[in-house]
């Protein structure tokens, strides 16, 4: 840190001036930031600011920028210097628009502006401009697994866009359940009703195309590495290098068998597969299972589906409705009558509800009902079911009935299933103990064997589906570079898995070529930061190989862990679980926070200006407290606000710190944990929580109440909720008295 | 604007909702050059206006201020708002669009720090909060805007209330000389994203959006969920009182051939996911009916179905609503038929939510010729499109997961053609 | 008449939507209903009929031939066009009705007991008759179709307004007695037989 050179500058523009004394600030800054350079400006983002600071890193060899002014939300474009580190200290949002402006509050302001003038230079002595690891190049090649309708998607569409692509298939046959297709369902205008099973054309185009690498009958035996250094071997013994993993192994149906009440035993009853795999064998005639010409076709909707029952599937598998209908359009083509009893008939979109006319013009009849039974009925099969608009029970004869049983995803094992075994055993919840273990009884076979700490496959979602639940992320899976796609991800029909599967092809490329970078990918995407450890402090204790959201440490032969940039999402979740504290990125890290705490002047307990800590996620806890500034919602002059990456990065010593150095209280402000999440790394929230509430052994040992310590789950907007729980604790410390820790 | 940086390497993003921030980002994280247009003042979109998102019950501006994080901290995305395409020719891999700049009347000085809109006395219009409400003519159109800068109303230009927010403004934002700017770019791809917008209401003539005050939108009750929006984030009737009756209308101008022929995916969740307000602000003291056709609650987001299924204070008829006449106290009446058995019904609710549904924002007259737009409005996805893609809402009527996700693929279609241009592809 | 209606029973077997496809006009729509419900709740006859067009429409799927074709509901039809000006399918459903209607009368099933019915009786009658309607005939003959005293009781009724508008001359009691009749009756006869020669013709096509 020789070179190290810290230039603070402090705005006076958008009302600073009046409300603060920014002489004593740029003070504050050399005396106590120990910034080599301090200066003040009237606008410091407008072009001749920018050009103060930018002359002063040219000129003077500032390495570290502490712009003192707006949050760092605002202003973005202006403050972006090269090669420098920057900081952004928040005297605007974070102080004078949350602070009233009366001659009895201008002394508490002030302080609180010096502080975070304090925090700023500290948090940039500390910090060093991360510096690429450039250890990897360019990868342009993908591996898809599974040759279905969406692995070939996204097999055409890579190396369509310039990338080689190994398209690995476990059987001989290309194609998957669309190449046992008789017609599909139109793309667009779905009017049209069904058209010609193109997929043979599609499979011509991957075998022809010299970019592409077919590997059929052939499975994986191991995956290793990261994003960009991919080592990959085959059951052929073949072993590959790909930047980034599309997963389209598809799903398979739901097994009638599951449903007696339907006589899956009939030859005549069948799910939608055996009736397409009939009729394309007939080229479009409906035949019995004798031969014989079926007239009548009864098609059965929600077959095992959408229902609590045991062994039924809880979802709706979304194609179902569309793929009757196609089907229903076979039957009358072919000069018979089809009716298709439903509940709610789920053609959505502009497509889907054209599809629906398609096959009511066609003459296929729609009845809601919800069907109990079908029997063989005098060499014909009679559906028992109640017509839910006639409001009777009621049966229909059918030569064939066609039962729409949905779609179970061809995921490999669950890898937190023996660790959620675990903690349930740890719980002594036996039921839960129970349904786990059976769960782990009919685990399927591992798909993508990855080498990975946490496991051999992506991990589940819901119902066993591939997915990050993220809503506006759909492909950010917690395996960074390999990418669902297709009704492994979430049910869906075929238009939509060739949308899902050109989208996880973007993300595979961007994989690739953000590692080729060491860029992190989502949410923090283009950081270039990166976890290191110092080895000679680890205790091997593996907290956070175990923690990691993303399963991105390995750990070495001896238990050392070994972090792979490519797979980091650089939420700090590691460095938050270290209990030696020897896990730090170059530009966040124990002393990052741990100074800047450490900076704040402890005014003596008979001042009554106590201190509260507030630990705020970057993602939404920050950001909605810059809206409360921006609607000048006052909160405490005595909180002090330090971003951190996520909840899960904060680690139990800046809390034992800061109470022993006198704050009189900590709040911690992270996202929405458990099943409806909205942490951005996923478990970086709920981590913070479980280790935050052992914090009460040390709040005992150091004899203070456990009220100076809340963990709170907030969102982007409670915008009004935070500056009150800031101002509750601020009365809770009135209640309960100064902390007896100050110096 | 001469410097607008652009070339048949360029992908242009026309929208900067979820599904053009998307495509955009998607692209230029690829380290492709991205041209993204937006109309309005802000980027954000509809998903802005959302309290929150099903089937999770998120907040909608979560997602956004990560976008914004990564649209801040990308040199390769160039944002133009105030922004509209006015034609566009040419073929994949050499199209020039014609781009039409509305003057914002504040320059890039504006550090949003309020002072201009303190010193403006005229309101206008909040079309944030759909007209529900006032704002000061020079504003910032909402917290989450981005960029974060205000923008003063045309209609206040040459009176002294300009004057007054260029005196008050201490950076020398505020420009009252702009003009309206013609300038011509030349891309390599364009992705069309423009979005959707509510169906008009008023249009539905038997439900009587425009006669009666308790009739309202899908989208103006997402509005009143803000706490800064027009009821001050409270659930309530035109004259302030809280409702303890609520009804739901599904299939508002969508799956009718009389509105929009298409169903619009959305408005079933979204009808389910407002119960979810109701319960979560009024609990037992007001009840939710939703009248359908069909619960389009597709896929695994069933389970969210099931579960509003099992609130006591939520109930459902399958009945398309036939006609909503005037009752006492500003209540309103519901007629038709609850088509499972045949139940005539007269009932009598205190709000009405009209699920209208999604219109298709794509112009016809601006596309080269061949560009196949469907008859519901949407971008087919057609060779004849050449370098031309729709996006999100711009391809079908499609929620916001289904949106990123084919936004993302559109990202990569236009990657393919810019990779032609530059002689990197396949 | 049944000999026809059992020939369509024989020929569309359990069919009855493609029987009706073929044979009532605008029948071909019924298959594009998708069990809204906004024709039953638009139309203004409420509760006065057994099944609103939507329940209709599902029964004619459900093969329920004769409830459907010997319903009064079709009869009840005052064609104010609610129902198609807001079906979301755009099915002509006010026609619909008609063709229905008029089909179950062909089929010998409508009820004969519905007033809509024998009012199309009385007026056909005075059609073929005159040439022309003889509104005094249709008249009374529609205020004696439930039986003579019920008749007496509506002529009563009625006895203020009939008073009225005979002296007012707007209604000749003479009428009732021969009555003005159309020039060329025979020529109304032929064009009659004509027409129902073509039916005939119409008829026979579906009979095998």
């Amino acid at each position: 840190m020789a070179d190290m050179k810290i230039g603070a500058y402090i705005c006076k523009g958008c009302g600073i001036e009046d409300r603060l004394d920014v002489g004593q600030l740029v003070n504050t800054a050399k005396r106590d930031g120990k910034a080599a350079i301090g200066k003040d400006h009237e606008m410091l983002c407008n072009a001749e600011g920018v050009k103060m600071i930018q002359d002063d890193i040219t000129n003077e060899g500032v390495t570290h920028v502490v712009v003192v002014g707006c949050s760092r939300r605002a202003k973005t474009e202006a403050f972006s210097f090269e090669g420098v580190h920057i900081n952004r200290t928040n005297i605007r949002e974070g102080v004078i628009w949350v602070r009233p402006d009366t001659d009895e509050a201008r002394e508490t302001t002030q302080e609180m502006a010096d502080d975070y003038v304090r925090m700023g230079c500290a948090e940039a002595k500390f910090s060093k401009v991360p510096a690429s690891s450039g250890e990897q190049g360019l990868t342009r090649s993908l591996l898809v697994v599974g040759g279905g309708l969406a692995g070939l998607t996204a097999t055409i569409e890579g190396a369509k866009t310039g990338y080689s692509v190994e398209l690995v298939n476990a059987s001989g046959e290309l194609g998957g359940s669309s190449a046992r297709e008789y017609k599909r369902i139109p793309h667009k205008n779905g009017l049209q009703g069904p058209v010609d099973n193109d997929i043979d054309q599609l499979i011509a185009a991957v075998n022809d195309n010299a970019r592409i690498t077919v590997h059929l009958n052939t499975t994986i035996t191991k995956t290793d590495g990261a994003p960009g250094r991919f080592s990959v071997e085959l059951s052929d013994g073949k072993s590959l290098t790909v930047g980034a993993i599309v997963q389209a192994t598809g799903s398979k149906p739901y097994d009638m068998a599951n449903l007696p009440e339907f006589s899956p035993e009939n030859p005549d009853v069948m799910d939608q597969g055996q009736f397409e795999a009939m009729v394309k064998a007939n080229n479009g005639a409906i035949k019995k299972s004798d031969g014989s010409d079926a007239r009548n076709v009864v098609f059965v909707q929600c077959a095992g589906q959408r229902s609590e029952k045991p062994g039924h599937l809880p979802y709706c598998s979304g194609h179902c409705c569309m793929t009757s209908i196609k089907q229903a359009h076979y039957v009358k083509a072919a000069g018979g009558d089809a009716t298709v009893i439903f509940d709610d008939l789920r053609t959505p979109g502009a497509t889907g509800e054209d599809f629906y006319r398609s096959g009511q013009e066609a003459g296929v009849a729609f009845s809601k009902g919800e069907v109990a039974s079908v029997k063989a009925a005098g060499g014909a099969l009679e559906v028992g079911y109640t017509d839910k608009i006639l409001a009777e029970e009621s049966t229909i004869k059918a030569d064939i009935v066609v039962l729409a049983t949905g779609q179970i995803p061809n995921s490999g094992p669950n890898p937190y299933l023996p660790i959620e075994l675990a903690q349930a055993k740890e719980d002594k919840d036996d039921a839960l103990v129970a349904k786990i273990e059976a769960e782990l009884e009919v685990q399927p076979q591992p798909i993508l064997n990855l080498n990975y700490r946490q496991g051999t496959d992506l991990p589940h979602l819901k119902h066993g589906f591939n997915d990050s639940h993220f809503i506006c992320f759909p492909y950010e899976t917690r395996r960074t570079g390999i990418y669902a796609a297709g009704p492994v991800r979430r049910p869906m029909d075929d238009q939509q898995a060739v949308e899902d599967a050109t989208g996880a092809v973007l993300k595979a490329i961007q994989a690739c070529e953000n590692s080729a970078l060491g860029r992190a990918a989502h949410p923090r995407s283009g950081d270039l930061s990166f976890p290191s450890f110092r080895k000679d402090g680890c205790t091997q204790c593996k907290r956070c190989t175990v923690e990691c959201p993303f399963g991105a440490i390995n750990e070495d032969e001896q238990g050392y862990p070994q972090y792979n940039e490519g797979r980091c999402r650089r939420c700090g979740t590691c460095m938050g679980a270290c209990p030696v504290r020897v896990i730090s990125f170059e530009n966040y890290s124990i002393d990052t926070v741990g100074q800047q705490l450490k900076a704040v002047d402890i005014p003596d307990e008979f001042d009554e200006k106590p201190r509260i800590l507030v630990l705020a996620c970057e993602n939404d806890a920050y950001p909605a407290l810059d809206m409360a500034g921006m609607n000048r919602t006052e909160y405490s002059a005595f909180a002090r606000v330090v971003p951190v990456r996520c909840l899960g990065s904060v680690n139990v010593i800046w809390i034992t710190d800061a109470l022993n150095s006198g704050y009189d209280g900590i709040i911690l402000l992270g996202c929405q944990k458990g099943d409806n999440y909205q942490c951005h790394f996923v478990k970086g929230s709920e981590m913070a929580h479980i280790r935050m509430s052992k914090v009460d052994e040390t709040l005992k040992t150091l004899n203070l109440e456990k009220e100076r310590v809340g963990t709170y789950e907030v969102a982007i907007t409670d915008v009004d909720k935070i500056p009150q729980i800031i101002n509750d604790m601020e009365k809770t410390i009135g209640e309960i008295g100064m902390s007896p820790f100050k110096f | 604007m001469s410097e607008v940086v652009a070339t048949n390497e360029t992908i242009m993003v026309v929208g900067g909702g979820i599904s053009g921030l998307t495509a955009a980002l998607e692209a230029a994280e690829c380290g492709k050059q991205v041209l993204l247009i937006e109309k309005a003042p802000t980027v954000g979109g509809r998903v802005g206006q959302l309290y929150k998102y099903f089937p999770k019950l998120c907040f909608p501006t979560c997602g956004l201020e990560i976008q914004y994080r990564r649209l801040k901290a990308n040199k390769n995305i160039r944002l133009m708002t105030m922004t509209e395409v006015a034609g566009i020719s040419g073929e994949a891999g050499n199209y020039s669009v014609d781009l039409k700049v509305a003057p914002r009347y504040v320059n890039e000085n504006c550090t949003a720090c309020g002072d201009c809109a303190n010193a403006v006395e005229a309101e206008v219009d909040d079309a944030h909060n759909y007209n529900m409400k006032k704002t000061k003519a020079a504003y910032l159109p909402h917290n989450m805007a981005y960029p974060q800068r205000y923008v003063i109303d045309p209609s206040i230009i040459g009176t002294a209330d300009a004057d007054k927010a260029k005196a008050a403004c201490k950076v020398g934002a505020v420009d009252l000389e702009m003009q309206e700017e013609n300038l011509s770019v030349t891309v390599g791809s364009v992705i069309w994203a423009t979005g959707w917008k509510p169906y008009d209401a008023a249009k539905i003539q038997p439900y009587g959006y425009d006669r009666y005050d308790n009739v309202i939108t899908n989208v103006e009750f997402e509005r009143m969920m803000d706490p800064k929006g027009p009821t001050g984030g409270k659930i309530q009737r035109a004259d302030g009182t809280t409702p303890k009756n609520i009804a739901f209308i599904q299939c508002a101008g969508s799956r009718d051939r009389n509105h929009l022929k298409h169903c619009s995916r959305i408005c079933c969740m979204a009808s389910l996911k407002q119960t979810t307000y109701v319960a979560e602000q009024l609990g037992d003291e007001c009840k939710s009916t939703i009248y359908y056709i069909d619960i389009r609650a597709i896929d695994r987001i069933d389970d969210f179905h099931q579960r509003v299924k099992q609130d006591p204070n939520v109930s459902f008829v399958k009945s398309k609503v036939a006609n909503i006449v005037g009752g006492s106290d500003g209540n309103v009446v519901l007629r038709g038929v609850d088509t499972e058995g045949y139940n005539r019904y007269a009932n009598e609710h205190d709000l009405v939510v009209l699920a209208t549904g999604m219109q298709s924002t794509v112009p016809t007259g601006i596309f080269p010729e061949g560009t196949v737009i469907n008859e519901h409005g949407f971008i087919d996805l057609d060779e004849s499109n050449g370098g031309i893609f729709g996006a999100g809402c711009s391809s079908d009527a499609l929620d916001v997961n289904r949106a990123a996700q084919n936004a993302t693929a559109a990202a990569l279609r236009a990657i393919q053609v810019v990779n032609q241009v530059a002689g990197t592809e396949g | 008449m049944s000999e026809m209606n059992q020939a369509m029973i024989e020929k569309y077997r359990s069919n009855f939507l493609q029987e009706v496809e073929a044979n009532v006009e605008e029948g071909h729509w019924v298959k594009m209903c998708m069990q809204c419900g906004v024709c039953s709740g638009s139309c203004p006859m409420e509760n006065n009929w057994d099944h609103p067009p939507q329940e209709l429409f599902m029964m004619i799927r459900a093969n329920k031939r004769d409830e459907v074709l010997s319903s009064s509901s079709m009869w009840m039809c005052t064609s104010c066009y609610n129902c198609i000006a807001r079906c979301p399918r755009g099915l002509p459903i006010t026609h619909i009705m008609h063709g229905l209607a008029s089909y179950g009368k062909r089929m010998g099933l409508a009820p004969k007991e519905q007033p809509t019915v024998k009012f199309g009786d009385i007026f056909w009658k005075s059609i073929v008759e005159n040439g022309r309607v003889n509104e005094l005939k249709i008249g009374v003959g529609l205020y004696f179709m439930n039986g003579f005293v019920q008749g007496i009781k509506n002529a009563l009724a009625g006895k203020e307004l009939g008073l009225a508008m005979m002296k007012t001359k707007r209604m000749n009691p003479m009428e009732y007695f021969g009555g003005h009749k159309c020039k060329d009756r025979s020529g109304i006869a032929k064009m009659l037989a004509k027409a129902a020669e073509f039916e005939a013709e119409h008829v026979a096509k579906f009979g095998k």
